[in-house]
């Protein structure tokens, strides 16, 4: 018979975190990226050497804007100046994303600067929503919301975490940025604390409790074992067992964009095309017909 | 059980923020903590590792972000020092807002009253001239308005006034601080000239500008000081002028035309603007 080809197996748009040590190399270079991602608060002086190379960035790359200060969880509601640099931010660069973590960080008079865990209840989810909600509003436009690694356990948690983020992103229209090595790093430290003896199933069940209609984006990225706990410190690259996972994601996720993180210990820019090209690989393989059959 | 069954979400943040942010080793540390295990799941001992993890990590920012802001200061002291010291501004005055760049103008005034270095008492006036270079590294792009200076020679000098670079600031200081900022930076002069500057108790008025997107500091006459000090508050040219001619020797006139040629070439003037109402001039001479 003169059937269809088998279509080619999608590819996802594939970038890397672009940080400092390589202003310069991606410019000169400008390798074959789909995007590339800044923190979005590195840029949010109005002016200067900064902005200007994200501005020559933007020229030749779609831009994803990475937040790691909003504190989206925050009892005490977004700070309106904040909502204000990233609002200028977002109109001076045209982000192909604008994201932030499902984490709070300000108090009434101090921000902590970190990615602290809210806890799964309905009180901190309700006040993610009206945070999240005002966000959009202010951008006028979505923003993905990222789970994150949390060293801390609250008592009591209401539900779990996918059913949380689900549910915020029902409510709000919000994405989610999945990050399948915080999944790991946060399995990994159950099993430490003795929670569970499979951290992969526990992974697993993770990702197939997210509703696959809201990921906007995945995250990889490494972390270091510290004996008594496992830290996400961006600083190595994705282990076998993320990238076993991160397969998985996509196909249940599809072919979304995905992002190569590395903060710590930034190795030489072409460690990280290296990796962009395995994730690249790795969806390709998990996309294939027959990977989808199996 | 749960010993905090009408906990509020606002409570549970403060404690974990409580705990992150009080100095480590007070009692005030002990009962923070204490308060936010009752939070926590404890079922496993991660719960105080995870608390340390966050701790430390919170140190190691700021240890960072001030290095960002203040490199020559922690050239002065010296690493070994620098680190504690930027994890006592942390848990002193935390950061206010999540773009931690924002964080570190507390260091001048905490440098002052820091009472183990009495010894070292210029260290407060170089952290203050590098965070208004700091300020400046980021302070919004402006265009030079090269044919406004036209305006110079065609119109009444009052009410108009000279437009100064992003981020100029005056620092004027008993101390030689922009020569101790560019001996550490660039090299020149000399650290050896620089400590010998310091020792002679020679003071600046550092000026602080940015040229471009080069944040730049140079010591300057205490005339040109006064000048760029008044413009800054809202002076015309006449008033600006008589600020710095109000510190000028008789016999030493205040050259206007050779200050603002330098001034343009070096990126501190970039043009010439009208005020709607000059304010009067109410500077103290300086007297580094």
């Amino acid at each position: 018979m003169s059937g269809t080809p088998n279509p080619a197996p999608l590819t996802p748009s594939v970038g890397i975190g672009w940080r400092h040590p390589h202003y310069a190399a991606l410019l000169e270079q400008q390798p074959a990226l789909g995007f590339i991602e800044v923190h979005s608060e590195n840029f949010f002086a109005p002016g200067g050497a900064a902005l200007a190379v994200l501005r020559e960035g933007r020229e030749h790359y779609p831009v994803s804007l990475h937040g790691v200060g909003l504190s989206l969880g925050s009892s005490v509601g977004i700070d309106p100046w904040h909502l204000d640099q990233l609002d200028r931010l977002v109109q001076t660069i045209d982000p192909v994303r604008v994201s932030d973590h499902a984490s709070f960080a300000s108090g009434n008079r101090a921000h902590a600067a970190d990615l602290l865990p809210v806890p799964m209840s309905h009180a901190a989810l309700d006040a993610m929503c009206a945070n999240v909600g005002r966000v959009q509003d202010h951008l006028r436009r979505p923003i993905a919301v990222e789970n994150l690694s949390a060293y801390v356990q609250w008592r009591d948690a209401e539900m779990e975490e996918p059913d949380f983020l689900n549910t915020l992103a029902q409510r709000t229209g919000c994405q989610l940025l999945v990050d399948v090595n915080n999944i790991y790093v946060n399995a990994l430290n159950a099993q430490l604390r003795g929670e569970t003896e499979d951290p992969l199933d526990q992974c697993r069940q993770w990702i197939d409790a997210i509703a696959p209609a809201h990921v906007a984006e995945l995250h990889l990225a490494g972390h270091v074992h510290c004996g008594d706990i496992v830290i996400d410190d961006h600083g190595s690259r994705v282990v076998d067992a993320v990238w076993a996972l991160y397969r998985r994601a996509v196909q249940r996720f599809g072919a979304v964009p995905t992002l190569i993180e590395w903060d710590t210990d930034v190795p030489e820019v072409g460690v990280l095309l290296d990796e962009a090209e395995r994730a690249r690989a790795a969806a390709r393989q998990a996309l294939a017909p027959e990977a989808l059959a199996a | 059980m749960n010993p905090m069954p009408s906990s509020t979400l606002a409570q549970q943040q403060q404690a974990l923020l409580q705990a992150l942010l009080v100095r480590p080793g007070t009692t005030n540390a002990d009962a923070a903590e204490t308060l936010l295990l009752d939070f926590l799941d404890t079922r496993s001992t991660q719960a105080g590792r995870g608390l340390a993890t966050y701790q430390a990590n919170g140190h190691a920012l700021a240890e960072r972000s001030l290095l960002a802001a203040y490199p020559v200061i922690a050239a002065l002291i010296g690493g070994d020092h620098f680190a504690p010291l930027a994890r006592d501004v942390w848990h002193r005055h935390p950061p206010q807002c999540g773009d931690l760049a924002q964080w570190g103008d507390a260091l001048p005034g905490f440098l002052l009253g820091n009472a183990q270095l009495d010894d070292a008492p210029y260290l407060s006036d170089v952290a203050q001239a590098e965070w208004a270079l700091h300020r400046a590294a980021g302070a919004p792009d402006a265009e030079p308005d090269w044919p406004s200076f036209a305006r110079l020679g065609q119109e009444d000098p009052q009410g108009l006034a000279l437009t100064l670079a992003p981020g100029t600031a005056v620092i004027a200081s008993p101390y030689p601080v922009a020569t101790l900022i560019t001996a550490h930076v660039f090299g020149t002069p000399s650290l050896a000239e620089a400590a010998q500057r310091l020792r002679e108790g020679q003071g600046e008025n550092a000026l602080v500008w940015r040229q471009g997107l080069r944040p730049r500091i140079a010591g300057i006459a205490p005339a040109s000081a006064q000048l760029v000090q008044a413009l800054l508050a809202g002076a015309d040219l006449p008033q600006a002028l008589d600020a710095a001619c109000s510190i000028t020797d008789p016999l030493e006139a205040f050259d206007f035309s050779a200050w603002l040629t330098a001034a343009v070439t070096d990126g501190l003037v970039i043009g010439v603007h009208g005020l709607r109402s000059p304010r009067p001039t109410t500077l103290e001479k300086n007297s580094p």
